[in-house]
Order: C-alpha cells, then structure tokens, then sequence
C-alpha cells in the first residue's frame, strides 16, 4: 500500500480502532499501543490483503487478536453462560440523554468480556452482525445472543446509575406519557 | 414469532436503518408492524443505540496518536527489493566493522567518557557486534529522529548539515541514571559508521564549542544544544570527525 493510501486508510480507522481498544483495554496507554501496533501490523503484513474491501476488518480483527494474545497470559477467558436475556432485562430502556461519552466508555467497559467487543462493534455503527461475526470469528447466532445479553448488561449499569445519581432523571417512559 | 425472539434479533439492527432491507430481520420488523407494544420498544431501543452510538464516537483519540502511526508504519515500513539489497550491504558493512570493531573495543576502552557517554559507545559496541537489536530502522535520519520524538526520546532539535546528507541505519533508545539516551547510527561514505547520541542528563550542560575526546580508535565530539547534550562518535580520527559537525 502506497503512502497516501496507507494515510488515507489511518484517517479513516484510527478512531473507531482506538475507541474499540479502548473499550477492551485497561488504560488509554493501552488502547493507544494496541491501535498502533494493529497498524505496525498492517505496514507489514497487509500486502497480503488482496481485496482492499476487507482492510477495516483486517484491522479489527487484528487489534481484537493482538488483545486476546496480551490477556491470554494473564487471565484465561470465563466460560460464560450464553444465555439469551430475559424478557423484562430487554424491557427497560434507560434515558441515554442523561449521560455523557466518559459514563458510556465506563458502562461498556464494564460489561462483562464476551459480550463486550460485539457490542463495541455494534456500536461503532459501521459494522453489522455479519462483520462482528467476522471480525471475532464467531457464528452470527452467537452475535445476536452476546448482543442481546450485552445490551441488557449495558441497559442495567445505565439504570443503577440513574438510581444513584438520585432519581433526578426523568425517564423516557414519563416523557412519552405526559405528552400523551 | 413471539415478541421475546423479535426483540432477541433486533439487537442486532442497526439504529441508522441498513439493515432494514435485511431478510434476517423481516419477520422480527414485521411483528414490530402488528404489536404496537413492540413497536414503541423498538423505537425506544432504536433511539438509545443512537444515543450510545454518538457518545462513544464522541470518545476523545489521543492527539498525537495518528502522528504516532504514520512515523512508526512509515519506519516499519517493507523494504522494496532494490533497497533490500542496499540493508545486506549495510549488514554485511557491520559485520566487518564488528569483527575489527569489537578487537579494539574491548582494548581500548575509553576512560576519559562520562558514565552515559561510555554506556552510549557501549550501546553502540552492542548494535555493531549484533548483540542488541535498533528500535527502529530507516533509511531516512529524517525518519528515525521524527519517530524519537514522538516517542518522547531526546535528539538533535536539527541534524548537523553534513550528517543529514548521510543514510541512517536505525536508532536505540536507553535509560542512564533515569535520563533517556538516543542513538543515531549513519552510514558514512568511506562504509563506516558514524553515531549521533543525545540526552538531558543535568549538570552536562557544555560550554563553548565541541569538545573533542580520544580514546584509542574512537574519537567523539561533545557539546549542547539548548537543554541537550549532543555527541558525535566514530572509529577514526577527529579530522574524520570533524567533517560531520
């Protein structure tokens, strides 16, 4: 890959790779290693890219490999449970106004791990259920499930906080009932 | 389709709607269609993506994190075939400097150095003899001292004008009682090597102009440049030296 399009190709991805590091990782140190490293990776090996469609997912699922390899040595995944969430964890939509990009970094990264990178990916927008399947080599009914799950586990840590910051939230249902 | 397994696959539909023509999703939209309950849960859970969606991407990057990027991938860069052959003529050119270089290291190792002076010649003893690998490597000083920066090292705020005409090998960064030391290593044209060092080590503060020091082969040229101390080193005399400053 020639300079202007390797620059091109950093321009477009270094944020949303930076963000979902983030997302994975325990410090913005490194995140910001990781996202490096993924390109120092791509200079080097992404010759062997041959459909330059696929480059965004080469580089997500390679910054998401290069995590497991750091976190393989120090504690071995939690075999989790892959239950589809319940009815009522589904229900309860949180007011999302009321919090700004620091508390919804904190929230997503305290949703437990399997679930947390398919629902940083949803979330970077670009990516469908098809790609988070590719990108983390799992099958796209196991997408939806952690998807499903991750967002009841998100939906919950947005209610404890509106509960701790002391009901000073007005919620969406309240809204949408007085204006009938 | 009951409203659990509708709502289990619309967690996976996007809040800005691509996938709305998506068959995977057809029957779980169309009972979004029939149940008005499901429906404002959907247009809620819809509007609580977006609204995740947009604070993540609002998530502040690093400023210098692209800078980063694109010096470190442009170091790291492949080397073509052509420049392939240029880096074994330049390894095979450290190899017969190792093999003289490392008889005359070991005999006349220099004692008139300060300490981070004598760990920089040593440092470089090392790269040149293979024992230790560059932190970075290019053909272009320009490269090497752009990727010092960036990664918060010291080095020469302008290269001395004959230095900067000269190919670079790689730089090796190393710590000296808490102080960071960068080394250039350059190629010189007569096919040895020349070192660029430079640190913020305190009390080294040189006044003047460069003082030169010889120590058996090595001959080396210190002096400081704002709050840096810069020195030049080679295998030869100071005339050789001298043409570099």
């Amino acid at each position: 890959m020639r300079g202007p399009d390797f620059q091109q190709l950093v321009d477009r991805q270094y944020a949303p790779l930076f963000r979902f590091a983030l997302s994975l990782s325990k410090s913005e140190a490194e995140a910001a290693d990781l996202t490096q490293q993924t390109f120092f990776l791509w200079a080097s090996k992404g010759h062997q890219v041959r459909d330059r469609s696929k480059a965004k997912s080469w580089l997500f699922t390679t910054l998401y490999r290069e995590f497991l390899g750091r976190r393989r040595h120090e504690v071995r995944f939690q075999q989790i449970e892959l239950d589809e969430a319940r009815e009522e964890e589904m229900s309860i939509v949180p007011n999302i106004n009321a919090f700004d990009s620091a508390m919804v970094l904190q929230a997503l990264r305290e949703v437990e791990d399997p679930f947390r990178a398919p629902l940083t990916l949803f979330y970077l927008e670009q990516f469908s259920y098809q790609e988070i399947a590719d990108v983390l080599a799992i099958p796209i009914g196991t997408v939806m499930s952690r998807l499903s799950r991750g967002k009841a586990m998100l939906r919950q840590r947005f209610l404890l906080r509106e509960r701790t910051l002391g009901n000073k939230i007005v919620p969406l249902q309240s809204e949408r009932t007085k204006h009938g | 389709m009951d409203n659990r397994e509708a709502k289990f696959i619309l967690s996976a539909y996007r809040s800005a709607g691509q996938d709305a023509s998506d068959s995977h999703f057809a029957e779980a939209l169309e009972q979004v269609r029939r149940d008005p309950m499901l429906e404002q849960w959907f247009r809620e859970s819809v509007a609580f993506d977006a609204g995740v969606a947009e604070k993540f991407g609002a998530v502040e990057v690093p400023s210098d994190l692209r800078e980063k990027i694109l010096v470190g991938a442009k170091i790291s860069r492949p080397v073509h075939w052509s420049k392939r052959f240029g880096s074994w003529a330049i390894a095979a050119a450290i190899i017969l400097i190792a093999g003289v270089g490392s008889l005359i290291w070991h005999t006349t190792r220099p004692a008139r150095l300060a300490g981070w002076q004598m760990q920089a010649l040593n440092v470089i003893s090392s790269l040149v003899k293979n024992e230790s690998t560059f932190d970075a490597q290019s053909q272009s000083p320009r490269d090497l001292v752009e990727w010092l920066r960036a990664n918060k090292v010291p080095t020469a705020e302008k290269l001395p004008d004959h230095l900067n005409q000269l190919a670079s090998v790689g730089c090796k960064t190393f710590s000296w009682n808490g102080a960071q030391v960068s080394v250039i290593c350059f190629m010189r044209p007569d096919g040895g090597l020349i070192h660029l060092v430079a640190t913020k080590v305190a009390g080294e503060k040189r006044k003047g102009g460069a003082q030169f020091v010889q120590q058996g082969e090595w001959t080396t040229a210190t002096w400081s440049e704002g709050d840096k101390v810069l020195m030049l080193a080679l295998e030869g005399s100071a005339d050789q030296l001298r043409r570099y400053l």
